[in-house]
């Protein structure tokens, strides 16, 4: 046996069934399973199983999330000291990233973590893996420059009212890292409108303050009449420095070229729905062509309206619909769960981000709203994709002439 | 669309063929006799035994020890001639097992034999009236529900499944060469129990060679592709589905032996073919043994199986049942299945996508190169978990089923839905692949098999 898990055994007559602390099962569950793989064997048929299990299947998720999670941590850097004007070394920036989101990261884990184990106690059910995800995705979420309470807060909401009150991972009808991102939203629209962001304010105040534009918003912003994309390149968004990133915005979802590395991992492992993304890729980029052709057809509607003539392609690049459709929209608990009902669910996200982005005077950044919209609708796709399965099926039967 | 060709090969491409090591060869040994032998009637589903025999009575190999109260017609005999010694009663007095003492001179029960020309033309009562009195009705099924089939109604067609694709089965090949006669009277016998079809269902391999009475009535038809595809439920769906107020009969192959040898010979059969293969086999030993029927477990793998915990399975490792070292053969019993049991820990293995050993999953990095047969233990590998994956146990079921909402509408007991949605094409072994697949570690052989008795129960 391993010395670490003697180790862990040691404390078992406290904490099993008939201890002092059985209270705390859970947490000691959770720690022996998250370090060993469980002992149990097969109690019935099959009496084999495969090695993948959840953990492995929500690891594969948080791999896919590390390229994400370091263009996070080096932008936050880059913009603190494009904010500052200076020209710091590269292990400056490294390290000013890491001094902005690793507390928000740990803050999230913590606080999260902490209704978590509390749900686990109470209702005596395992800490579940979902929660590793939930705690990273919804931070990647957030400006840097966000509050830490506001991150408590945010994480608080989105593990009890968006996961716990349904009964846990399984259970949940929203994305929770999503429902606990909506709630800042709507609770605490000054930090995290999505309009502008504010890159990390120097402790010293050498600078009176600084904010810069998201790309989505400074596209809506054109005057009418001028032309959309100079506009964005006059504010410094260029195609380019979209895709690469090195953009004020959301820590995780700046980087086209790191979210598409998240995306072959979870389409390589099979993790992430490829129908899904695909779906919503596609629903993102015809509706921005269909947007584009609209103003290309009333010379009116494009004078009035400049930020529909951006090019479909910028759907992309601007804002978090692609990180979005890529680790958002998959989550297969919040997802339609048919095969059909995915790539629905995909394009119609897709669709509504664009249709948000277009046509909504409030808000600039539509994909957070089109994918908690569509996890709410997704039970009643895959409720109309059952039903046509059942009617192939009786034509199927009622196809068989013989015997 | 309506379907009146009856294809002579499907190919299925949904499914896997788990890599398990040590797969039964081709070949027959003989395996020696030691102790007692039982007859196990609770074995048959639905059976409500009676004894007809008493302890310290001796008795032929054939002789009734037990009927069935619901249909005292059903006799299960002793495969050996010799002295009763002893009844074992299960839980509320149920008859467990009657365990006889072999006498060494297998004396048999003769009957009257029929040649296999009077079973080409034979009523389908005299071959019922054979089957139910020596216990061999008790090796046919009827579907929906994998019962005992009813004597009273003619089924549409008639399944016999030829094909071995789940980890492990015996091989119908190896028993058909074994017993050629008794093989072709069984299929005779089949034949003549329904007006419409037989559909022998055989692994692609064994195209032009399989052993069938060469008669139109016969349809062979080649099953492609990974298992479960050689699975009885995925054979009718794919050839004859089974329609509101229908029913299908049901019989394997390498129990058809024993069905010709009641009618042929006249003669309860000795012994049957038992493939013997797992990990927990020892090298060499996995193939297919001559077995006598009821007799203890332990003839089989003495001396065959590894040392250390061992899981000894009745059947196959996805589907089959798991069964203590001093068990008695299961009369349908056609292949034992033998696992080492793990409870191996390993530190952080869930992190690691570079852990070596068998996956489906492409998580693992060893499941981009092609698989080798592996030494598979009882490992559940991982906690049990809610349902979070989606759309994945379809993949392990070649058939117009969507198992995710199937199997929600038997927790939910929505058995309309359930119906709708498949529930009586399936019995529970065709669900077993997706549950060895299953990140969740879902118990969906259980699901289905608790739903479809409280459906059976029920009645529809």
């Amino acid at each position: 046996m391993h010395p670490l898990l003697r180790w862990l055994h040691r404390w078992k007559p406290w904490i099993g069934p008939e201890g002092r602390w059985r209270a705390l099962w859970p947490v000691y569950e959770a720690t022996e399973t998250f370090l060993f793989t469980p002992e149990e064997v097969t109690s019935g048929p099959p009496y084999i199983r495969d090695r993948l299990d959840i953990k492995r299947y929500m690891i594969t998720v948080l791999y896919a999330l590390v390229p994400c999670i370091l263009f996070g941590i080096y932008n936050a850097g880059y913009q603190y000291h494009r904010a500052l004007g200076d020209a710091a070394p590269l292990w400056r920036v490294w390290w000013d990233g890491l001094r902005f989101v690793v507390p928000i990261i740990v803050t999230s884990y913590a606080v999260g973590g902490f209704w978590e184990v509390l749900f686990a106690m109470v209702r005596k059910h395992e800490i579940n893996e979902g929660f590793l995800i939930t705690g990273i995705l919804f931070p990647l979420t957030l400006p840097p420059t966000i509050p830490l309470w506001q991150v408590a807060v945010g994480i608080s909401f989105g593990v009890v009212i968006g996961k716990e009150i349904f009964g846990g991972v399984g259970y949940n009808v929203l994305n929770p890292a999503l429902t606990a991102r909506a709630f800042l939203y709507f609770a605490y629209p000054a930090q995290i409108s999505g309009d502008s962001v504010w890159a990390v304010l120097p402790a010293t105040g050498t600078v009176d303050g600084f904010t810069s534009a998201t790309a989505l918003a400074v596209a809506r912003a054109t005057p009418v009449g001028t032309d959309a994309l100079q506009h964005l390149a006059q504010a410094g968004h260029t195609l380019r420095s979209m895709a690469v990133g090195l953009e004020p915005g959301s820590l995780g979802e700046t980087s086209v070229i790191a979210v598409a590395i998240g995306m072959a991992i979870l389409l390589l492992t099979g993790v992430g729905s490829a129908r899904i993304i695909l779906g919503g890729l596609l629903g993102l980029l015809t509706t921005g062509a269909a947007v584009n052709l609209l103003a290309k057809a009333s010379p009116a509607l494009a004078n009035a309206h400049p930020a529909w003539s951006v090019p479909f392609y910028y759907q992309l690049v601007m804002g978090g619909a692609f990180f979005g459709i890529v680790f958002m929209a998959t989550d297969p608990v919040s997802a339609a769960a048919t095969n059909e009902g995915k790539w629905i669910y995909g394009f119609l996200i897709g669709f509504l981000t664009v249709l948000v982005r277009a046509f909504n005077p409030a808000y600039p950044e539509g994909n957070m709203l089109a994918i908690l919209f569509m996890n709410v609708m997704a039970p009643l796709i895959d409720y109309v994709v059952i039903q046509a399965h059942i009617r192939s099926r009786r034509r199927y039967l009622e196809g068989f002439a013989h015997g | 669309m309506t379907r009146t060709n009856i294809p002579d090969r499907i190919e299925l491409r949904r499914g896997l063929d788990v890599p398990l090591a040590a797969a039964p060869k081709a070949e027959l040994d003989e395996v020696a006799e030691v102790g007692l032998v039982a007859v196990q009637p609770l074995e048959a589903p639905g059976v409500k035994p009676r004894l007809l025999v008493k302890v310290g009575e001796s008795v032929l190999r054939g002789s009734p020890v037990v009927y069935d109260k619901a249909r005292p017609e059903l006799k299960f005999c002793s495969p050996s001639s010799g002295t009763v010694r002893g009844v074992e009663l299960g839980p509320r007095r149920a008859l467990l097992r009657i365990l006889i003492e072999p006498d060494g001179r297998d004396r048999a029960l003769v009957l009257e034999p029929m040649s296999e020309r009077l079973l080409q033309r034979a009523m389908a009562e005299q071959i019922i009236e054979r089957l139910s009195s020596t216990g061999m009705w008790a090796l046919l099924r009827e579907r929906p529900f994998s019962k005992i089939p009813n004597p009273s109604v003619r089924p549409k067609a008639v399944f016999v499944n030829a094909m071995n694709t789940a980890p492990f089965q015996a091989d119908a090949m190896v028993v058909a060469q074994a017993y050629p006669e008794e093989f072709r009277a069984g299929l005779w016998a089949l034949r003549r129990l329904t007006d419409g079809p037989v559909f022998v269902c055989v692994p692609d391999r064994a195209g032009g060679v399989f052993p069938c009475p060469d008669d139109p009535t016969f349809h062979v038809v080649r099953f492609a592709g990974p298992h479960p595809a050689g699975n009885t439920s995925v054979h009718i769906h794919h050839l004859a589905p089974i329609r509101p107020g229908e029913v299908v009969w049901t019989a394997r192959a390498v129990d058809l032996p024993l069905i010709g040898a009641v009618l042929i010979r006249g003669e309860y059969p000795a012994k049957r073919i038992v493939a013997l293969g797992g990990p927990g086999v020892r090298e060499g030993a996995a193939r297919h043994y001559r077995i006598r029927l009821g007799s203890p477990i332990a003839g089989l793998t003495q001396g065959r199986v590894g040392a250390g915990e061992l899981r000894i399975i009745a059947g196959d490792a996805l589907s089959g049942t798991a069964i203590s070292a001093d068990a008695y053969l299961p009369m349908t019993c056609s292949s034992v299945t033998v696992l080492f049991e793990d409870r191996e820990r390993h530190l952080l293995a869930w992190a690691n996508p570079f852990t070596r050993g068998f996956s489906w999953s492409r998580t693992f990095l060893s499941a981009w190169r092609s698989p080798r047969p592996e030494a598979m233990g009882t490992n559940r590998h991982g906690a049990v978990r809610a349902m979070i994956v989606t759309g994945l146990y379809d993949r392990f079921l070649p058939m117009n089923i969507r198992l995710d909402f199937l199997i929600r509408a038997v927790l939910a007991q929505d058995w309309e839905e359930a119906i709708a949605l498949g529930l009586l094409e399936l019995d529970p072994e065709d669900v077993a692949l997706a549950a060895y697949a299953c990140p969740s570690k879902i118990d969906l052989v259980g699901i289905v098999r608790d739903g479809l008795a409280r459906l059976a129960a029920e009645g529809v």
